[in-house]
């Protein structure tokens, strides 16, 4: 593997999703949102007198935690498909190329580019929020930007296997927008009903909400926004009783790398063997 | 040069290629002819890696799926159908150079060679079909590879790019290139080939038929009958 070859295809990967008016629409709309959310903050702050940091990093964690999979998962899942499709990734894997360079580089670019949006939303926000707010828990806003970026890491792994795996544009939105419903939405529901259907322990729910990297970033984000365990619900108490808060931390951290690498090894070990026009 | 043994290509159940064997020796030039479907396209896919395939293919003696980068870097590609997503023509040629290691002032001299030095900083996906086509002829040439692989390369240009893109061909062939071209164009095949391989329904068609330019349809395997 030849990593200044990666860093080719991962620029130009780059240079593609940041031209594309899907990534260009969904950038600008987590920025306004962004933006939206730290003015509500301050001025909530203003009345009530609490910190508008801590207080806008808590709702920027909630629409991280929706826009981000929506992002990556699409992104991720147009990569490759719309390639093939159009055909344009037979030339590319013509030229003296491995398809694992291809893959990584393809995977590294769309990284960068979701984490360069994530930078400019959260960036803009943060600047504007500190410069009227001040004070508030910086640490906590930069270890949110990290948790959000390793759930981007995570979630476009599942894009990029998705894309592989249907090797269709139309096939590959529906997909993804399933997923996303699945992972931001319906999950809990299916949580619940899965706990009360089969009489589930804390420590089955505990694995169940583990599954999912949507959860697991909302149990990160929460803990590094609070000290208090009953904000984290009964699957980040049972974590925290199971594991201790570094543990706890460990594993969800943990959790994501995985989902990732597992999830790009699938979408890898398809790419390896797929058929190109 | 070009070397396939036992060529065999399944795609969804579909045999695409059974036991296709051929040798391109070095300097010659191929075409590959028969009607749509025969596995003209999938053959030169074969060469380049691009399918599944069973059996063996080499290009100078590097094995096309053991040493991809080695083989590839010895092939220049000029698909059926070309699209090179949302880039600038100039992107796409640097883009290539860089890959292949070649110096980026040689990107200007392959816009020239093909027509497109003034359209360097436009997208490729406002370029006509014979302007795509054109570049990726400019992009199959930089670093001036040994081997070229053309799949109906003068499909969508017009009169005058068809005259053009002859005479590249004849002052590659000239220059000793090995060239394996997929066609079912008699122009094409009569002008720019010394040998024909038919295929049809995935098989070589064994009974040689001579070719407007007196060139003989072979079995694949031996070697045909050279003008």
């Amino acid at each position: 593997m030849r990593f200044p070859v990666i860093g080719l295809v991962a620029a130009r990967e780059l240079r593609e999703a940041m031209r594309s008016r899907w990534f260009a629409m969904a950038a600008i709309c987590f920025l306004l949102l962004s933006l939206g959310l730290s003015m509500l903050g301050l001025a909530g702050a203003q009345r009530s007198g609490l910190a508008g940091f801590d207080r806008t990093t808590a709702s920027l964690l909630n629409l991280a935690l929706v826009f981000v999979p929506l992002i990556t998962l699409t992104l991720g899942g147009l990569s490759i498909a719309g390639e093939i499709e159009d055909q344009s990734l037979g030339l590319l894997l013509a030229q003296p190329v491995t398809r694992l360079e291809v893959f990584a580089g393809k995977y590294l670019g769309l990284l960068a580019a979701v984490v360069a949006a994530i930078a400019v939303g959260f960036g803009a926000t943060g600047v504007i929020v500190g410069w009227s707010a001040g004070g508030g828990d910086v640490r906590a806003f930069l270890a949110l930007v990290a948790i959000t970026i390793l759930l981007a890491a995570a979630t476009l792994g599942v894009g990029t296997a998705l894309s592989v795996g249907l090797r269709s544009r139309a096939r590959v939105v529906g997909a993804a927008f399933s997923i996303w419903l699945l992972l931001v939405y319906v999950s809990d529901l299916g949580t619940i009903g899965l706990t009360v259907a089969r009489n589930l322990g804390p420590g089955q729910v505990f694995v169940l909400a583990l599954l999912n990297p949507v959860q697991q970033a909302r149990v990160l984000g929460t803990l590094a926004l609070s000290d208090r365990v009953d904000v984290l619900g009964p699957v980040g108490v049972y974590g925290i009783d199971l594991l201790g808060a570094p543990g706890l931390v460990a594993v969800l951290v943990g959790a994501l790398l995985t989902t990732a690498l597992l999830t790009l090894g699938a979408g890898y070990s398809l790419f390896r063997k797929a058929v190109v026009q | 040069m070009i070397r396939a043994e036992q060529l065999a290509l399944v795609i969804d159940e579909r045999r695409i290629l059974d036991r296709v064997d051929f040798v391109v020796a070095r300097g010659e030039s191929v075409a590959l002819v028969g009607p749509n479907g025969s596995g003209k396209t999938s053959v030169l896919r074969c060469l380049l890696g691009l399918v599944p395939f069973v059996g063996r293919a080499t290009i100078d003696g590097h094995d096309v799926v053991r040493d991809p980068i080695g083989a590839r870097s010895l092939v220049g590609y000029v698909p059926q159908k070309v699209a090179f997503g949302d880039a600038r023509a100039g992107e796409v040629l640097t883009f290539v150079a860089r890959l292949r290691g070649v110096r980026r002032d040689h990107v200007a001299g392959a816009l020239r060679d093909v027509g497109l030095e003034d359209h360097a900083g436009e997208r490729v996906r406002t370029f006509s079909g014979g302007m795509q086509q054109r570049l990726a002829i400019a992009v199959a040439l930089l670093g001036d590879p040994p081997v070229l692989l053309l799949d109906e390369p003068s499909a969508s240009l017009d009169e005058e790019g068809q005259s053009a893109f002859f005479d590249l061909v004849r002052r590659l062939r000239g220059s000793g290139h090995t060239l394996l071209l997929a066609s079912h164009r008699n122009e094409e095949v009569s002008s720019l080939t010394d040998r024909t391989i038919r295929l049809d329904g995935g098989h070589v068609v064994a009974t040689p038929v001579a070719t407007p330019n007196g060139a003989r349809v072979v079995r694949i395997g031996t070697r045909g009958e050279r003008r």
